[in-house]
Order: C-alpha cells, then sequence, then structure tokens
C-alpha cells in the first residue's frame, strides 16, 4: 500500500476498509481482547476458522476488541449482508457449527443472541447495517447497554483493531486530515477549551489548557506522552480501549502534536498488557506505513512519530513525574512540581502527559465541534466517562455513561444489582486513590466534583462494587496494602505514615484494636493526605478516611464487639456459621458432639449457646445456610435441622431430667441481685435464662397468660408446637425464673415501679401494635390484622373466616395466616407489592404454602376493600411493576393504574409489626428516628440508667434468632454491670472432641426436613415438618466441613 | 537578570530574587523553617515534608526547600496545623527505625534530635517497628549504621553533586527503602567511592559516621560543604 498524500488515496483506502465491514459475504467477527479470550475466544475463534475452511464458506472471519459486556464474554458479531450486525453471546466452539447452519438459512440463533446494531455511529462516521431480526433487542434495549453513549468506546468491539484501513472506513484519521487541512492550531486550541474535555486520568484538568501551555512554549523540543500506566486494582478501561481501538490513540496524539509543535510522543504503557503492546505495535507500524506516521504526514509536511515504552510495573509511574524519571531511565519516584512538565519535563523538556481516554476524545472532538460533546455530560465535566464495573454485580464490563449519571445507573441499571440473597453495601470509586460510597449515597451523580465532595475521586475510572459479603474495614485494610507495597518510599508520611496505617489496620482485624485507633488513623490519615509529595500518597488515605466516615460502625464492631459481620476478618470468627448465626452458636461444635454419638454433651453445647433450640430449631431464618461453606461442593449443610434433633432427642424423651440437670449444674451461687424482665417472647426468655444462670433473681412480667411471646401467639401450632416451647420454658422455670403473667406493663405496673424495686430492669416487649396501612375499608367486618388472627388461632378462639380470605403482605407472619385459613377450609390469597424473590418470608415456607394451596398474586398493590352489608365483598388491587431500585437493594414497585377486583369474603393484614412509641415516649425513654427505642449499640442500655432493652423493640420487627441475641448481649451486659465483673464466658462448657477435618470431604446431597403429604397436612394443624431422622441427622453432621479447625500454626484463636 | 519581588514570611515583608524558594528567603531574612532534607548547596529533594508551609489563599501546604517565591507571596511558617503535620513526621521518623539516643555516636550533634526537642515532641504515639537492620562497617573510616537513616538522601546528593562520585542511592520502595553504595555492595569494597567523607559530613544523624568515635562524640561540619558547593559553582 502506498502513502496517503492527498484526499483521492484517502478515499480509496476508505473505500477498501469499507468493504472489509460490510462486505458482500458473511462477516464474523469475534471479541478478542483479554477479557475475550480469558473467556475461551480462542477456541472459538478456531472453531469458526476451522469450520468455514471446512465448509468452504465466502466469509470473513476477523478478531475484534471488546465491546463492552465483559460478563457475556466471548462475544461474537455476526454480519450478513443488509441485516443488522448481531451480537451473539458466551459463544462456546461446540456451537460454533449451529451459528453457521443457521446463518446460512438467514437464522440467528435466538439463545444466542444478546443484541442486534441496526445503525452504529461511530461519532466520526456512521455505518448502516439494515433492519431486521425482529426478536432481537435493539442493542440499547438491553439493560447493561441502555443509559450508555459510546464517544471514545465507539470503535471497540466493532472494527478489527489490526487493520488500520477499517479505522479509516468508519472515518479514522479524518479528524488529523481537517486539523493538517485547516493549519490553524490556536482554533483547535479553543475548540477544545470550549467543549470542557477534562483529563481523564482522574484529576480532570482542562485538556484545552494543558495543551496550550505546550503549544506557547518556544521550547525548540516538546513532547506528548501518553499516560497508558493503569495499575488500579479493578480498573481495566485502558487496556480495553488499546486492545478495542489502536489507532484512535494514535491520531489524538499526532492531533495534539500538531496543535502544540510536539514532534515527539511516547506512549508509556503497561508491560503487563501484552495484547495492548503488541496491537499498539502492529498499529503504529501501520500508520507509518500509510503516511500517517513519520515524516511529511499525510503530505502536509507535519512531521510526528510515536514511539511505545514498557513501564516497569511500578504504580506510582502513573504519576506524570514519576513516569518521566521512569522514561529518562531512572527509579520511578516523582518529584515535586513547580517546574511542571509543561515547563520542564522530559529530559528537561516541556512536556504534556495524558490519560488514554483524554486522547480519544479528541478526534470526535474536531469531528463534531465543541458544542456536540458538550451535549453530553453535566454543566462542569462535558463527555463521557469509561468506568470498568466490577464487583458484587450481576453484569460486570466496561461501561461508559455521561459525566453527571448517577451512581445507581451504573450498580442497578447497568450492573443489574447483587446477585441473590444479598444486598450492595457501597461503591468503590477511583481504586486505592479514591473512597467508599455508601448504598444510601447512590444518587451521586459520577463527576470529578460530587466524587470529591464525598471524600472520592473519579480516578482513571475503577468502580468496585461491594456487598455485605465485604467488611469494610478489610476493605481498607486491602487498599492500604496496596498503596503501602507501592509507595516509593521518598517522602516521609507516605513512606513511614501507611506503614503505620496499615499496622493499625491489620490489628483492628485481627480483634486487637483499640478505642483511640480510630481518632488516631483519622489524623493520621489527614496527615497523609495534606504532606506527602506526589498524588500517590495524598490520595491514599481516601479509602481509609471514607471508610470511617460511611462505616464507622463497622470499625467500632469489630473494636469493641470483636465482631466482623460479613464474616471477611478470619480471626473474629470461628467458622462462617457462627459468624453469620445472631447467637453465635458453637455450630460445628455440636454437629461433631453428635457425629460422635454424644448426645447429652451436644445437647449442653446447643442449650448453652441457644436456651430455646428446639424453637429455633423449627422456624429459625437460617441465616447460617448462605455462609456455609459447603454450597462450593454441592449444598450447605442443613444445620438448624440438626440441631433441632438434638433438642427434640432430649427434651421430648426420658433424657430431660438429666439434662436439666446438667444445666442446673451451671447454675453460679446467688449474687443477691434482682432483675425484672419484661416480656416472655424469645427475647425475655433468652435473658432470663442467661440471667438466672449467673445467679440473678429473675421475675419477668408478661402481658399474656403464658410465656413465649410470638412464639406461642403468632407462630401456628402445625409450625412449633406448644409442646416443644412448654420443655424449653419448662428449663427456665427449673432455673428459678418466675413469672408474673396478665401484667402489662404501664397499665399494671409502671417502669418507676420496677425501677425502684430491681437493680436492673430488661424491656424486651417485641412489637404488638400493628402497623397501620390505611386502607379505605379497614373497617368492614371481615378484615383481620394478622397478629391478633394468630393470636386468637393460638388461644383456640378462632375468628370467623368466609371461603376466600385475602392477605396482605409478603412476611413470615403473611404466610403463617394464609397457611392457617387453609387448615380452616377456606381458601387464601396472598397479595404482595413486590415479586416473589423479594419477600421477607423464609423460602421454605412460601413453597409449601404454595403446595398446600395458597395461591399469590405477586406484583399487587390492595387500593380499597369493598364491603356489602357491614362485610367484606371484594379487594380492589392496583397493579405494580418493578421500578427504580430502593435502600433496600429491591426494586420499588410502582402503581401502573391497572385495577383488578378480587372478590373475598375476608382480609388479613400482615403488613408489619411497630413498637408502641407513645408508651415508650411517656415512660421517658428516648426514641430514634426510626421509631424504635434509642439503646447503646453495644451495652443495650437505654437513655435510662439500668434499664436495657434488646429484640424487636429496638430493630424493628426481625425474627426469632436474631430478638434472641439481644437476650443474650443483655444478660451479660447487665452481669458485668451489676457484679462489676464477667462471668458470662465461663458459663459456656467445653469439650474435648475430634479436631480433624475431613481431608475427603464426602460426596452426599443435603437432607431436607420431611413436609407431611400435602392433603394430610392443609387439614391439619398437626406439626407440617418432621423432623429429620436420627441417620439422616448424622449424615448431615457428617457434610461439615469443619471450618472452625485452622492451621494452628497460623491461627492462634482463643475463642468465645 | 533576576527581579526584585517583595513578599511577606509571617508577616514580615522580605524582598528576594525571582528563582529563590521560600526556604532560602527565610533564611536570609532570619525566619527559621524546620527541615531535615534540605541543605544549601545541594539541590532540592522535598522527601522530609518538615519545611511544609502555607500560603495565603492556598489550601495545599507547599514545600518551602522547593517552592518558588512569587511577587505578592505570603507565606506562613508556623500554625498550629503546620506544628501538628510536623511533630507527626517526626513521630514517624523516630518510630520508623530504632533511634536510641542514649546510645548513638550523635547523641547531642544529632538534627533529628535537635528537631524534637525544638518542636517539643515528649511521645511517640505509633508503635515502633524495630526492625532488624544491618551496620556495615566495611569501609576503613567510616560506618553506615541504617538504623539510625531517616533516607532524607542528602549523602546521595552531595556525592552525585559536588563529588561527583555517585556512590549512594536509594534501593528498593516504600518502608523497604534502603540506603546502597554502589550496586549494593559493601561500602568498603565500593569501586566509586573517593573515601572523601562529605556524605558523612550532611548526614544530619548517626547514620553515616566516622570510626572511633564514642557515644555523643560526632559532630558534623556540613557548613565546609555547602561553602564547597559555593566555591565550585555546583549550587543549584
Amino acid at each position: 500500500m502506498t502513502r496517503i498524500r492527498d484526499l483521492s488515496t484517502f478515499n480509496a483506502v476508505r473505500t477498501t476498509g469499507l468493504g472489509k465491514l460490510r462486505p458482500h459475504h458473511v462477516r464474523i467477527a469475534v471479541g478478542m481482547g483479554t477479557c475475550g479470550t480469558g473467556n475461551g475466544a480462542e477456541a472459538v475463534y478456531s472453531a469458526f476458522a476451522d469450520a468455514i475452511f471446512q465448509r468452504g464458506l465466502d466469509a470473513t472471519l476477523v478478531s475484534t476488541g471488546c465491546f463492552g459486556f465483559c460478563a457475556e464474554e466471548p462475544l461474537v458479531n455476526l454480519y450478513s449482508p443488509g441485516q443488522p450486525l448481531v451480537i451473539l453471546h458466551r459463544v462456546r466452539s461446540e456451537q460454533v457449527n449451529q451459528i453457521l447452519d443457521g446463518l446460512l438459512e438467514k437464522n440467528i440463533p435466538e439463545a444466542l443472541a444478546l443484541c442486534k446494531i441496526e445503525q452504529w455511529d461511530h461519532i466520526t462516521a456512521q455505518i448502516d447495517y439494515g433492519a431486521g431480526y425482529p426478536m432481537v433487542p435493539l442493542w440499547n434495549e438491553v439493560p447493561f447497554f441502555q443509559n450508555q453513549k459510546k464517544i471514545v468506546l465507539r470503535n471497540c468491539g466493532i472494527i478489527n483493531p489490526d487493520d488500520i484501513e477499517e479505522y479509516i472506513a468508519v472515518g479514522g484519521y479524518q479528524s488529523l486530515y481537517k486539523v493538517l487541512i485547516d493549519r490553524m492550531p490556536e482554533l483547535v486550541l479553543e475548540q477544545l477549551k470550549a467543549s470542557k474535555l477534562r483529563g481523564r486520568g482522574g484529576a480532570g484538568f482542562s485538556t484545552g489548557m494543558k495543551l496550550e501551555f505546550l503549544f506557547k512554549s518556544n521550547a525548540a523540543q516538546k513532547y506528548l506522552i501518553c499516560n497508558a500506566d493503569e495499575g488500579d486494582p479493578g480498573a481495566y478501561m485502558n487496556r480495553n480501549e488499546i486492545e478495542g481501538d489502536p489507532h484512535s490513540l494514535l491520531e489524538g496524539m499526532a492531533i495534539g502534536g500538531y496543535i502544540t509543535g510536539a514532534t515527539k510522543g511516547i506512549i508509556y504503557v503497561r508491560a503487563e498488557y501484552p495484547l495492548a503492546v503488541n496491537r499498539l505495535n502492529k498499529a503504529i507500524a501501520q500508520a507509518r506505513e500509510y503516511g500517517l506516521l513519520g515524516q511529511d504526514i499525510l503530505g502536509r509536511g507535519f512531521d510526528f512519530d510515536i514511539e511505545l515504552v514498557e513501564g516497569a510495573g511500578a504504580f506510582v509511574c502513573g504519576e506524570e513525574t514519576a513516569l518521566i524519571a521512569s522514561l529518562e531511565g531512572r527509579a520511578g519516584r516523582p518529584r515535586p512540581r513547580p517546574p511542571f512538565p509543561a515547563e520542564k519535563g522530559l529530559w528537561g523538556c516541556p512536556t504534556d502527559i495524558n490519560n488514554v481516554e483524554t486522547w480519544y476524545n479528541l478526534a470526535p472532538i474536531v469531528a463534531r465541534g465543541p458544542a456536540w460533546f458538550t451535549e453530553t455530560g453535566s454543566t462542569t465535566s462535558a463527555g463521557t466517562k469509561v468506568i470498568s464495573l466490577v464487583g458484587k454485580v450481576r453484569n460486570t464490563g466496561l461501561v461508559e455513561m455521561p459525566l453527571g449519571t448517577p451512581l445507581s445507573q451504573y450498580v442497578y441499571d447497568a450492573g443489574g444489582g447483587a446477585a441473590d440473597g444479598h444486598s450492595i453495601k457501597a461503591v468503590q470509586t477511583g481504586g486505592p486513590s479514591g473512597g467508599c460510597i455508601p448504598h444510601d449515597l447512590f444518587d451521586t451523580p459520577v463527576d470529578y466534583e460530587s466524587l470529591a465532595k464525598l471524600g472520592s475521586i473519579m480516578g482513571s475510572g475503577g468502580m468496585v462494587v461491594m456487598d455485605d459479603d465485604n467488611c469494610m474495614v478489610d476493605v481498607a485494610r486491602y487498599f492500604v496494602e496496596f498503596t503501602r507495597s507501592e509507595s516509593c518510599g521518598k517522602c516521609t508520611p507516605c513512606r513511614v505514615g501507611l506503614d503505620k496505617a496499615l499496622r493499625t489496620l491489620t490489628r483492628i482485624t485481627k480483634g486487637e484494636g483499640r478505642e483511640e485507633d480510630l481518632v488516631e488513623l483519622e489524623e493520621l490519615g489527614r496527615m497523609i493526605r495534606d504532606t506527602s509529595l506526589c498524588g500517590l500518597g495524598q490520595s491514599a488515605p481516601n479509602p481509609v478516611l471514607t471508610a470511617l466516615r460511611h462505616f464507622r460502625h463497622e470499625f467500632e464492631d469489630h473494636i469493641r464487639a470483636k465482631r466482623c459481620h460479613a464474616g471477611v476478618c478470619l480471626e473474629l470468627a470461628l467458622s462462617p456459621c457462627e459468624n453469620s448465626c445472631p447467637l453465635h452458636m458453637n455450630i460445628p461444635r455440636f454437629l461433631q458432639l453428635y457425629k460422635e454419638g454424644r448426645l447429652a454433651d451436644a445437647f449442653e453445647s446447643v442449650i448453652m449457646d441457644n436456651p430455646l433450640p428446639a424453637s429455633t430449631g423449627r422456624v429459625c431464618q437460617h441465616p447460617c445456610d448462605n455462609r456455609c461453606r459447603r454450597q462450593g461442593i454441592d449444598e450447605s449443610v442443613n444445620m438448624r435441622e440438626v440441631h433441632r434433633v438434638i433438642a427434640d432427642a432430649v427434651l421430648l424423651s426420658d433424657q430431660f431430667e438429666e439434662a436439666v440437670g446438667r444445666v442446673l449444674a451451671k447454675k453460679r451461687k446467688a449474687t443477691g441481685k434482682k432483675v425484672a424482665v419484661v416480656g416472655a417472647g424469645p427475647t425475655g426468655l433468652t435473658a432470663a435464662f442467661y440471667l438466672a444462670l449467673l445467679g440473678h433473681e429473675v421475675m419477668v412480667f408478661e402481658a399474656h397468660a403464658d410465656a413465649g411471646g410470638m412464639l406461642r401467639y403468632a407462630l401456628p401450632e402445625y409450625r412449633l408446637p406448644n409442646s416443644v416451647l412448654d420443655r424449653e420454658i419448662e428449663i427456665i422455670r427449673r432455673l428459678g425464673v418466675k413469672f408474673t403473667f396478665n401484667t402489662a406493663i404501664g397499665e399494671d405496673i409502671t417502669l418507676n415501679d420496677l425501677g425502684s424495686q430491681y437493680n436492673a430492669v430488661f424491656l424486651s416487649i417485641g412489637t404488638w401494635k400493628e402497623s397501620q396501612l390505611y386502607l379505605p375499608g379497614n373497617e368492614l367486618a371481615g378484615v383481620f390484622v394478622a397478629l391478633p388472627f394468630l393470636e386468637a388461632e393460638a388461644k383456640a378462639e378462632p375468628m370467623q373466616l368466609g371461603n376466600h380470605v385475602v392477605v396482605i403482605g409478603g412476611g413470615n407472619a403473611a404466610i403463617d395466616c394464609a397457611r392457617t385459613v387453609v387448615r380452616r377450609g377456606s381458601a387464601a390469597t396472598v397479595i404482595y407489592r413486590r415479586d416473589r424473590g423479594d419477600m421477607p418470608a423464609i423460602p421454605e415456607e412460601v413453597d409449601a404454602a404454595e403446595k398446600e394451596g395458597v395461591r399469590f398474586r405477586f406484583l399487587a398493590t390492595p387500593h380499597r376493600i369493598i364491603g356489602e352489608r357491614g362485610g367484606v365483598k371484594a379487594i380492589e388491587v392496583t397493579k405494580t411493576r418493578l421500578g427504580e431500585f430502593d435502600t433496600s437493594g429491591r426494586r420499588r414497585p410502582v402503581a401502573t393504574g391497572e385495577v383488578q377486583v378480587v372478590s373475598c369474603t375476608n382480609v388479613i393484614l400482615a403488613v408489619g409489626e411497630d413498637v408502641d412509641r407513645d408508651f415508650y415516649r411517656s415512660a421517658g425513654l428516648t426514641i430514634t428516628e426510626s421509631g424504635m427505642l434509642q439503646v447503646d449499640r453495644y451495652s443495650l442500655e437505654s437513655s435510662r440508667e439500668n434499664f436495657y432493652a434488646g429484640g424487636d423493640l429496638i430493630t424493628g420487627a426481625s425474627n426469632v434468632s436474631n430478638a434472641m441475641s439481644y437476650g443474650k448481649d443483655a444478660a451479660r451486659n447487665i452481669d458485668a454491670r451489676l457484679t462489676g465483673d464477667s462471668h458470662f464466658d465461663g458459663l459456656i462448657p467445653t469439650f474435648q472432641y475430634d479436631q480433624t477435618a475431613p481431608a475427603e470431604p464426602s460426596k452426599s446431597p443435603r437432607h431436607h426436613a420431611h413436609d407431611l403429604p400435602v392433603a394430610i397436612r392443609a387439614k391439619s394443624f398437626e406439626e407440617a415438618t418432621t423432623a429429620l431422622k436420627p441417620e439422616e441427622a448424622f449424615e448431615e453432621a457428617c457434610r461439615c466441613l469443619r471450618c472452625d479447625i485452622r492451621d494452628s500454626a497460623h491461627f492462634a484463636v482463643s475463642h468465645r | 537578570m533576576s527581579e526584585q519581588i517583595t513578599m511577606r514570611i509571617d508577616g514580615q515583608v522580605c524582598t528576594a530574587k525571582e528563582g529563590q524558594t521560600i526556604i532560602e528567603v527565610a533564611q536570609a531574612n532570619g525566619r527559621y523553617i524546620p527541615s531535615l532534607c534540605h541543605m544549601p548547596g545541594l539541590s532540592a529533594d522535598g522527601c522530609c515534608r518538615l519545611c511544609l508551609v502555607e500560603v495565603t489563599g492556598l489550601n495545599r501546604l507547599l514545600p518551602a526547600c522547593t517552592t518558588p517565591v512569587r511577587n505578592g507571596m505570603s507565606v506562613v511558617t508556623d500554625s498550629e496545623r503546620l506544628n501538628q503535620n510536623r511533630l507527626m513526621a517526626l513521630e514517624l521518623l523516630f518510630s520508623e527505625r530504632n533511634h536510641i539516643c542514649a546510645v548513638c555516636v550523635s547523641n547531642g550533634h544529632c538534627e533529628l534530635q535537635g528537631l524534637a526537642q525544638q518542636l517539643g515532641l515528649t511521645h511517640i504515639h505509633f508503635t515502633y517497628n524495630y526492625p532488624k537492620l544491618p551496620v556495615d562497617v566495611s569501609h576503613p573510616r567510616f560506618v553506615l549504621d541504617h538504623n539510625r537513616c531517616i533516607l532524607c538522601a542528602r549523602c546521595v546528593r552531595v556525592c552525585d553533586e559536588v563529588e561527583g562520585a555517585h556512590v549512594w542511592d536509594i534501593a528498593g520502595r516504600g518502608i523497604n527503602s534502603m540506603l546502597v553504595s554502589d550496586l549494593q555492595r559493601p561500602w568498603g569494597e565500593s569501586q566509586s567511592c573517593t573515601s572523601c567523607g562529605k556524605c558523612v559530613q550532611v548526614c544530619p544523624t548517626g547514620a553515616l559516621v566516622e570510626k572511633g568515635h564514642a557515644v555523643e562524640e560526632m559532630t558534623k561540619r556540613n557548613a565546609v560543604v555547602t561553602q564547597l558547593a559555593i566555591k565550585r559553582g555546583t549550587h543549584p
């Protein structure tokens, strides 16, 4: 090919290129960026090559860069003349033949088709492909691409990066040509300034102004440098840009060279990006060959050449003065500015350094003008930014959206939100120099100023999404570990300060944190930020400072409670299951004891961790299931059912007395202190159990006629038989706990009375006040509220039901009501405003209800209840659709206006329970903004001295084990307060048992509890789910991987 | 010719020549700015971060040793914020390696120690690192004790810029940075060292010392090096 010297040769190349991009036959382009090849694109490519050869097909096969949707790689573009370009996703080599078969018949394998492109805006040119394939969505109808605007990534994934003619075909080098013909560098500089293009490396300085500095310099030699030393963990947009479209970079730099008078450009690229290096080398060679680099470019008398330098992998070389030092062959250490590189840069000459992405924006601005560019983005930050979206989202990949787009659009719309069963907690922007932005600030627009206000930075565009499995202390520690090891060591604050910060953070993650650590970390962080020499040190404390600002409670949990709720900090947890259990039961221990056939020991282990083991064995929300590492092999161990088996085997048998004896033997000698527990629900019973064991005199006040609270009055007999609960309460009685029933606090006895008669008071009356749902027709006879309905059922005074009952709500109470209704012989329909997966109810319960004949109507919200002669005739519901994500990480239901009428005879409102606020306010206790009783997070003491509170009262309606955990913590704290000493840990028994982890985990599936046949259980209040058989429970115990056993050389754990 | 400019340091009006740095103007006008890496006669490195000053109108702190003065500039060299940062930087230096004054040959003549006394540093809040570091006694006349080194790089610069030998450099990075002679050879085996001793004279602590001195006996004469640098015209 000859050099391009004039318009006619330029156009000739363009026509050839277009012929390659839109040939007269089929063209198959396999996405072979690093992300594609990592997912097997090479095998797909060679499978296509073989198949095309074998069939003798008239087809072109090329490789392209990444189209951005890295999670769906390998991506393959299919082009056939006159048809839209179809993008296939997750293509495997064995599907190649099927694809080719279909293609010949103009059939697209629908399951593989991700989207189609009918027309593509390359910014510098438009390419029309044609319409067709109605069943395949357009590319911007796919949620991941919906809000994207591809300016920087305009060519990525579409053109062949190794072919300069394809780049020229889509308008490449036209902007350079225009600039060279116009011969007005000042005008281009003005355009760049007017476009408000800002440096995409993170600092956000005006690119136009920066280039103007260089233009104004009179030096004989000037340099342009492209900083492609991308090194943030989790950021790879520059890599993909270069891999997908290297010529855009060359063109941008050549334009920059012409308008500043620089004749030499240097691309400093990470050596760890071999594919990018390779493609750049090819591109530079091609550009020289075509007369687009080197001497007399495009025949216009302009000389400019580009050299590629591979960086040696130091993160600090992303800092411009360190980068220059590295280019000059010195150690990559920054030097103080001034002088700025624009005055004294490489080899002492004026130098302009820009990020890869900044250069990519030059050609489009020249082609379309600054007014077009400022249409996109926010007022201060024009254009788009490519973000690499990684971490705990469903869709990972490169997202290019206008600057100023809210974070939530990245995380939820493009990212698709969290994986099942998880919720997103924060986003880390800007890598190790950036900060964490918490979930409730996700409406923050992504631009330079807004992120800086939150203590984070835009950086080069990394966005790491974190969910509830991420510990923010550990995240902060990780980033400081990174910057500490990447610090060049030149200046004191960065070299020594980061080392100190890492030591402190490591100590905190090991549970050895001190109260003063947090303030010290903040002071140190500020000092490092304010006094470090270069950007690395100045920004390195950001992850710590923002984590401390937005997630301080997590640091405090590590320091005060020695807990890491995410389960990341190994030293603070026995095992993932123990860590996730609100009661922190030693689960591996009771499994092992049961496995060893030591039932009595296993029971003692269970009950000393959890005073209501048989009840929780039936109704616990079992968070342990979600954390079990066995999931990596098959399914989690059914821990809840094993402790039910252990509890039942002792509580409901002749071993009961012996077990009671063992518990009573643990009781400490009387302290003479009196404690009142208000509320005999699970929280109160738990507190009473431990307080009595600790030697205190305990009196429990209860408004109902019997103990058990929600367990007795809200949980139907078929889920938890009273006979089981009675045995557990029996043990608590035998410990010496006294009960005063039918005594409501505030009515029969006042808090002041209690305060004067007892040394400490523990309030655990839960949430018995129903949340109000203002619904026209509420007052009709036949409309019930869930709790009174269930309570009446429990007291055997059932309410009158007609033949069809509608239950409103999606929690456990709603399901309990519906299943009770079915047992009473009526039909039940549950109406829930969100979708099934968003229900707070235990999934097993929902499934069981459905099998028993309960019908579900999701995405519907009640509108009004229609009455007839004082009774209920029907309920009107409005259909909803799922809208934006709300702060709970679920999609908010939005009313559609479509109204449906469901005829029914009764309505049960199960929309949640609430705290009786008025009573507490009148008793002089402080209520939080969210309407809960205010207590100290760790001591559980309320605003009134010696008055403690726990359970649903302070958290809002929750679940049994969660509520019980407060009883346990309160007992520990009250005892410490009353005796001035800590005895609680002494109650927890120790056992000698096998401490070897299974070398080869047995392959065995999870055993599930046995449901009674639907036909029987739907008609009876008999317990619906029967326990595992002993041999099944034994096998379940054997499935445990024993995560509690650690290599003792590495983990010296003394555990509670 | 460089122009005469007027500026203020801590309120005091000072005249200076364009191209001078803040610390040079301050010294010429009798204002003291704490520093450990700066030394007249050597190029500025800006690494110890003790000489940071406030410049009115700027939120950022600027190093006095590398920032050129400008006409009308108003500099604050002493404030609560600066003092806090300086104290913390000293604490970091003290706890980084093993600075045990009582057994140090430079005790009483140490710039690090002197600065701590002057700024009123009484406690180190950070946990000491206590690294195990070697002492290089291979040179016949001098000793390099890494335990006392604060990586100010004065020795590196004096050897390169005044003596022209460039024996010293800093290897490694971050907290693992270490002063090395030649390509990590023992000092005594160095091919390039002329044994001139300038590095010893400019070292602010007891890291580079002459052999044959007991505790408190090592005094340094860095002013000689400055004069030499000025005489030879190597002064930047």
